[in-house]
């Protein structure tokens, strides 16, 4: 069984992806959460989800753009909403997370539309929906393999300012930050991720990549450094695990991977809760 | 008015108004802060001490008038890592940010490392300075959120104090914590400034204990009511917070 991965071309792009996600999912993730924006992935996510299906629906009927991968409109849509919901934040500076449904109401309304004009999609969609394994192409790896580049080298390069804004954004801002960049392009690093993902995690379940492992790592790190290790640890191990049994009992790999992170996320929890009944 | 001793004033407000649409918050106040004071600011809640702060630090821009800090104009003045801040600990909800001591302190040093660079060995030993200033040397890599409240204050002090600025500008620094600990609080903002020259200013509601320690009051409610040393400010009290507050002194028997 464990052969087969290296055997098969589908299943190694599928591997080296699902590899790549459990590293950047966390990565971003461990500073939406402490910004209390882990709703954020949600919304993104349901925007790229109408930007996939404008994807399928022109190359379905504009000849032009038939060899065009659905996924850069996904991205093209991600990105876009991204910058609305930014821009709905400063509008709505008191009810900052009502930018969110904002943006996935508008993004679930423009699926919907686009589906029934095109009268239904095939089972293409289903993957963007809910991941499956075969369908990922070398083409899909390597958008993942750029976003994955841009998005570590930015962690690595403006470490500090984005701790700095996570942790208090209006100091960040007396310091001399220059945190609306920053936001800004944060959020497009968001929005990128989410439509480089889609196909292993599906679209439904690419927020939950983001959100649980950070949430265990949350209850055992002893610093902030620590917290975007473990999250990355269980991110990774939840990826790994998902697929393989994903792939042998032929479940959809975005739930196997979610399911994974859950239990990790319980074990977490299960075992903290044993320590303090055992001291 | 106080006269401009020597050298330029560290803060200089000349004719400042501020207003939020139709309601006037600051009307024409002029403020001078020089070297080596530590002034506290002192107002009814809405007098617009917090306005007059936020002006100081640019999160604000007047609607008149000028704002010069270390004699520049504000809208050209890049030099921020001279300024330290240290905002009201309740805003903040800090405590559960998985940060430790020593990752906070640090992150006071944003503006000075400047982008895309690391913090050296010289940036890290300054982290571990400012963290023995407050006296936290042996919480330096426990998480926030087992601090007391105090404790957590002195870490805020901290990352102000990391970038070595020459202006300390607090914000209701003594909200949420317990009486034991501001009388150490402000024992440690006294030593600072005598021990590293820094000029300060404090914005506090809790009058009775503050004018004990600073050296000027100025006390605000739109307009500057007075202006002067702690000393004439206790034997006017009662004159001008009556002018400040038409008669009722709401704000000295004011304890939490």
């Amino acid at each position: 069984m464990l052969a087969d991965w290296w055997q098969y071309d589908f299943l190694r792009y599928t591997l080296f992806s699902g590899i790549l996600i459990g590293l950047i999912c966390p990565v971003l993730g461990t500073f939406l959460i402490v910004r209390r924006l882990s709703m954020m992935a949600d919304g993104l996510s349901h925007v790229t989800l109408s930007g996939v299906a404008a994807g399928m629906l022109v190359s379905k009927k504009i000849a032009f753009f038939s060899a065009v991968n659905p996924l850069f409109f996904g991205m093209l849509f991600a990105v876009v909403g991204s910058l609305f919901i930014e821009r709905l934040r400063k509008v709505y500076k008191a009810y900052q997370d009502l930018a969110i449904p904002i943006i996935l109401s508008a993004g679930l309304g423009l699926f919907t539309v686009l589906i029934s004009v095109a009268d239904g999609f095939n089972a293409d969609l289903y993957s963007y929906l809910f991941g499956k394994i075969v369908t990922v192409s070398i083409e899909d790896l390597y958008a993942l393999i750029g976003v994955a580049v841009v998005v570590l080298g930015t962690v690595v390069l403006i470490y500090k300012e984005l701790f700095a804004v996570s942790f208090d954004e209006e100091f960040a801002r007396v310091s001399g930050v220059a945190r609306r960049s920053i936001n800004l392009w944060f959020m497009v690093l968001v929005a990128l991720t989410i439509a480089a993902s889609m196909r292993i995690v599906g679209v439904l379940l690419i927020s939950a990549l983001i959100t649980l492992p950070v949430a265990a790592s949350l209850q055992i790190a002893g610093s902030f450094r620590q917290t975007i290790f473990f999250s990355i640890l269980f991110a990774e191990t939840s990826v790994l695990s998902g697929l393989y049994f994903a792939y042998l009992l032929d479940w959809a790999s975005g739930g196997t991977i979610v399911l994974m992170a859950v239990l990790i996320l319980l074990v977490v929890l299960g075992a903290k809760k044993l320590r303090v009944l055992l001291r | 008015m106080e006269r401009t001793t020597q050298g330029t004033p560290v803060v200089k407000l000349t004719g400042v108004s501020f207003q939020y649409e139709d309601k006037v918050v600051l009307d024409e106040v002029g403020f001078t802060l020089e070297r080596g004071d530590f002034v506290g600011i002192v107002g009814p809640n809405g007098s617009g001490k917090s306005t007059l702060m936020k002006l100081i630090l640019g999160l604000l821009s007047p609607t008149k008038g000028t704002v010069e800090l270390f004699g520049q104009p504000l809208p050209k003045f890049r030099e921020w890592n001279r300024i330290g801040y240290v905002a009201q600990q309740v805003a903040h909800g800090a405590g559960g940010f998985p940060a430790t001591v020593r990752e906070v302190v640090a992150s006071g040093l944003v503006g000075k490392v400047g982008l895309f660079r690391r913090l050296t060995t010289r940036h890290h030993e300054s982290v571990k300075n400012a963290v023995e200033r407050v006296g936290l040397s042996a919480k330096l890599d426990q998480r926030i959120g087992s601090l007391s409240g105090g404790q957590l204050q002195r870490v805020f002090i901290a990352r102000a104090l990391v970038a070595e600025p020459e202006l300390l500008i607090l914000d209701e620094p003594t909200v949420g914590v317990d009486q034991e600990s501001i009388e150490q609080f402000y024992g440690l903002l006294r030593s600072l400034k005598e021990e590293n020259g820094l000029t300060m200013m404090i914005v506090s509601h809790d009058v009775g204990v503050m004018t004990q320690w600073v050296n000027k009051v100025a006390c605000i409610q739109k307009k500057i009511h007075f202006h002067g040393t702690a000393h004439d400010f206790e034997h006017n009290q009662e004159k001008i917070l009556e002018s400040m507050y038409g008669g009722s002194m709401k704000l000295l028997s004011h304890h939490h």
